[in-house]
């Protein structure tokens, strides 16, 4: 894809705002009713789907240039995806996160980046992680002592892929460490990519550097077929996205779960059983990559076609990536299979969850403008009254353990993994 | 072109660093690509409106009133918009500054006193989810919740599918706060003799005619920043009590609310039940011909793709073919939607009653298929809140109104056939315009002032990306302002802002307006227009949507 093939739905973007609103049809108060974190935060429509499908065709018109505000604009897209759920209650023929994405592309390869990104990415080329600072001999140490296998070496059922947050992270290496300890009780032979373990470099998608992502996830897809493995397990939400969506556009054809379907089929078969009770009220935060974001991937080729003389629609039926059929219910199962566990839900969950400001890179890029997507986060997470915030990536879950509501007052923030593994 | 750096830093003292922009990109955001949207003029291909000078968002009635000073200061022209749909809210000329209000989002539901007061970024969704959580409603406008209602109240007619019970968005205005275009203040009703918003026409002035309007001045000066409307009430539970798969979205509602698709066997009986509601007035909570929007052939297909998550717009023409749905789409062909809320058992029984005898009165039945509750809870959701206005512009990425005949339902229905019948050999013959079967009017059963009225437009679908389609429509729509003409109909909806806004985007001169207005049947309100615009706008900053007349053409011609 170029900028150029978006050229139709710039043009048939009807600028009616609703990729500024969560669906309406889901609206229940006026504090909460915002979706996009950059046209919310900046307020200038050019921050919108709809400002970004214009600025695009003025771009490719000539009618203006990649000034420093135009390279905000584009690079402060969190690619969370929301504009796109919302646009899709009632359009069938645009696709504003595909190309929020592209512009992005565009711009990087005109060399249109932040300083910021070039660290990451040079990084990434590096060492094989976006975290800038982090290097590919100290990947492995979260695993040190736990015996695992290799993939590329052992007969495993699964691959289990960290991910370079839980790898590097020394307040998330815990979590990782827990949920292969579940994972060992409960009869799993679980292996790693060993040294071959490296970023899935599906934020560098996210910031538009997509020969830098395509580069990283060849190498990644090779390891994976080369050691034969069926289904790969990943506990953030991210690499999910990338593993499940982005990788099988690639060819990638194993099975990509992420932990919480995993931990909830080994719950369901009583594999797995939570007995101790857990005396909390949470509310639950769905990542957008597991969520909206995290629906299967559907191979298709085909062009537009008119029907009824101008109406569009597409030769062969075109998946429609809304949301619809992302991973909402199986972490909800585990929460509510935990005795003493209370569910209590915020107002944008599911398809129409708010970011948690991490998106797009963000978090590395536009430091203020995150904190304070994540502060929405807390704040809407604390008027529900939950003791604690839980989430199943660890991108969010370092956006919010930082984060404050907006009378300053903090939450606690827990992985579902630490969830669970309490209530063993 | 941007404004010289004195000026820009004196807008900049006033709303701060981060709310203006004269970057080119951002200012290109703001410009309004005409084609694409219901304009009611062209459309015409590669058509956009002017490049402002600056994009600036107030935070405040004073940052507001600052700004406009400074217009009047540097002579220069301003439009306010908050959710710029369509063209009206874009600004006419090159020497202009855009003021975009999204920053002024004020809510406060007062239940006691059964109103809310609102600024321009409260959008009918939010005020109708702060509202029934106190057990109250608003008329949410035909555009849709997705719209400001403070522009739809303080500048236009406001009706829609609820205005039935709920009166028109100008008829629910109380108090007003707004800054005229020399900088004054100017606080309506109630407000302006300091006791509060609960009013609109007094003690204090009432402004109501020269604030805002609809086929005479068409809009407003000035910017308004604030006012109260009138809230109605809602007898259902405090959130909408949304499931469903996206897109398929539905609400079940408590057993008082019942929606029907009412079909008539002609278009006299349908003139006839519209009468019988306007006479009995507590019968509905909401009347909309909603649904025959996507046209007369495909609607009943439309309705099982919307209400199932899988289905796309591939599925078309085979479920058009279903003969089943083609049966009770045929069945449908002259309907109505209609929503009805008890206060009480009693009443919601009386009101089951009253629909049953005028369908007895008129011949008329209600559909089967509309009855699945599969698609009655969709349908209650769709209308209560009209949060899918943009399946306006599904089909193609474009549409424009059509007709818009008279709003006297006794007029329109016997031209109902003539006119879908001009639509289905246009897009036969010439396929610009999408092929749904002619008929694809639509519209509320809406003010009830004056013996009631009705909304009459049809949808014209076409496609923003094809140059051809956007020709075509524009030569459709000439063709039917003809035929309007010849039926001494008026103006076609697709021309109401042809006399506004140029093909080139831009606004009529005064002259050219002179040129214009005085061959005008009775041209002398728009001399009035003038001398309004005069004593409220000495500088004409507001362009060329309020519509005048220089009282000195009429006396020499």
């Amino acid at each position: 894809m170029s900028l150029q093939d978006f050229r139709a739905m710039m043009e048939r973007c009807s600028n009616c705002s609703y990729c500024k609103w969560i669906p309406f049809d889901k609206m229940k108060s006026q504090r909460f009713a915002e979706n996009c974190p950059s046209s919310s935060y900046y307020n200038f429509n050019t921050y919108s789907a709809r400002g970004r499908f214009q600025l695009a065709q003025t771009l490719m018109d000539g009618r203006c240039d990649y000034s420093d505000t135009v390279t905000e604009v584009i690079h402060s897209c969190m690619a969370c995806g929301l504009c796109d759920v919302s646009c899709k209650v009632c359009r069938y023929n645009l696709e504003p996160l595909e190309h929020n994405i592209e512009l992005k592309v565009s711009a990087v390869e005109k060399g249109k980046i932040l300083p910021e990104q070039k660290v990451i990415i040079d990084n990434l080329k590096k060492q094989m992680t976006m975290l800038p600072g982090k290097t590919k001999v100290k990947r492995l140490d979260w695993m040190k002592d736990l015996d695992l296998k290799d993939i590329l070496k052992d007969k495993c059922d699964i691959a289990f892929f960290p991910g370079c947050k839980y790898s590097y992270d020394e307040n998330l290496q815990n979590v990782c460490r827990s949920v292969i300890d579940i994972f060992k009780k409960a009869g799993v032979i679980v292996g790693t990519l060993g040294k071959s373990d490296n970023c899935c470099a599906g934020r560098a998608l996210q910031m538009g550097f997509r020969e830098e992502y395509t580069k990283a996830a060849t190498a990644n897809i090779k390891a994976l077929e080369k050691s034969g493995v069926k289904t790969l397990v990943t506990p953030c939400s991210d690499c999910y996205h990338t593993f499940k969506r982005q990788y099988a556009k690639l060819g990638l054809k194993i099975q990509v779960l992420h932990t919480v379907e995993y931990l909830n089929t080994l719950i369901k078969e009583g594999k797995l059983k939570l007995t101790k009770e857990v005396p909390l009220t949470v509310t639950y935060h769905d990542p957008c990559h597991l969520g909206r974001l995290g629906e299967e991937y559907i191979p298709w080729e085909g062009k537009e076609k008119k029907i009824l003389n101008q109406v569009h629609t597409w030769e062969p039926r075109r998946p429609r990536y809304n949301g619809a059929y992302g991973i909402y219910d199986a972490p909800r199962e585990i929460i509510q299979s935990i005795p003493g566990v209370k569910l209590v839900e915020m107002e944008r969950i599911r398809e129409y969850s708010w970011c948690c400001g991490a998106g797009g890179g963000c978090s590395e890029t536009y430091h203020e403008f995150a904190s304070w997507t994540a502060n929405e986060r807390v704040t809407e997470a604390n008027s529900t009254g939950a003791d604690a915030l839980v989430t199943a990536c660890p991108w969010c879950e370092s956006s919010f353990s930082n984060a404050v509501d907006e009378n300053g007052k903090k939450i606690k923030v827990m992985d579902i993994i630490e969830l669970v593994q309490q209530a063993i | 072109m941007a404004l010289d750096k004195e000026k820009y830093q004196a807008f900049e003292d006033i709303v701060g660093k981060r709310n203006i922009s004269q970057d080119p990109g951002v200012l290109e955001t703001y410009r309004c690509i005409a084609q694409q949207s219901s304009a009611h003029y062209g459309p015409y291909v590669d058509h956009m409106t002017p490049l402002p000078q600056a994009v600036i968002l107030p935070g405040s009635t004073e940052e507001v009133q600052n700004i406009i000073k400074l217009c009047n200061k540097y002579k220069i022209q301003f439009k306010a918009s908050t959710t710029f749909w369509s063209a009206m809210g874009f600004i006419g000329s090159d020497y202009a500054v855009q003021i975009d209000m999204r920053r002024m989002k004020y809510l406060e539901i007062d239940e006691k006193n059964q109103m809310a007061i609102i600024e321009p970024h409260a959008i009918g969704a939010v005020v109708q989810a702060e509202a029934m959580k106190v057990g109250l409603n608003l008329n949410v406008p035909g555009v849709g919740c997705s719209s400001s209602v403070l522009a739809s109240t303080s500048g236009w007619v406001g009706f829609g599918p609820s205005s039935y019970f709920m009166g028109c968005a100008g008829e629910n205005l109380l108090g007003a706060e707004w800054v005229l275009p020399d900088g004054r203040i100017m606080r309506t009703g109630s407000l302006g003799a300091g006791a509060g918003w609960f009013c609109g026409e007094g003690p204090g002035p009432s402004a109501r005619g020269i604030a805002r309007g609809f086929a005479g001045s068409a809009g407003t000066m000035g910017i308004c920043c604030r006012l109260a409307i009138r809230l109605h009430p809602w007898p259902g539970p405090a959130n909408f009590p949304t499931e469903g798969t996206i897109p398929a979205y539905r609400a079940v509602l408590p057993d008082n609310f019942k929606t029907y698709t009412l079909c008539f066997p002609s278009w006299d009986a349908y003139a006839q039940a519209f009468n019988l509601f306007f006479e009995n007035q507590d019968i509905l909570y909401l009347g909309h011909r909603q649904f025959n929007m996507f046209g007369r052939d495909a609607k009943g297909a439309m309705v099982n793709i919307l209400t199932d998550p899988d289905k796309q717009f591939c599925d078309l023409p085979e479920l058009m073919k279903d003969p089943y749905i083609k049966k009770q789409t045929e069945l449908m062909k002259i309907d109505i939607q209609v929503v009805i809320a008890g206060m009480t058992k009693r009443n919601m029984e009386y009101k089951e009653k009253a629909i049953d005898k005028i369908l007895e009165l008129t011949g008329g039945w209600k559909n089967e298929m509309m009855l699945k509750p599969e698609i009655v809870n969709w349908v209650l959701m769709y209308l209560l809140r009209l949060g899918h206005k943009n399946l306006n512009y599904t089909f193609c990425g474009a549409y424009e109104g059509n007709y818009g005949m008279s709003p006297n339902h006794f007029v329109t229905a016997p031209l109902m056939e003539e006119a879908s019948e001009i639509k289905d050999k246009w897009a036969k013959k010439y396929t610009s315009i999408a092929d749904t079967g002619g008929d694809s009017d639509m519209g509320s059963i809406s003010i009830i002032g004056g013996g009631g009225a009705t909304g009459w437009e049809f949808f014209v679908n076409f496609d923003a990306y094809d140059k051809d389609s956007i020709k075509g429509t524009k030569e459709f729509i000439d063709s039917t302002q003809e035929w309007m003409f010849k039926k001494g109909l008026g103006v076609d909806m697709g021309r109401w802002n042809a006399d506004l806004r140029k093909s080139d985007g831009k606004n009529y001169s005064q002259e050219e307006h002179d040129a214009m207005y005085i061959k005008m049947p009775q041209p002398m309100f728009l001399t009035y227009n003038w001398k309004i615009r005069n004593v409220f706008n000495p500088n004409n900053l507001t362009g060329s949507y309020y519509r005048t007349l220089t009282p000195e053409k009429l006396k020499t011609d």
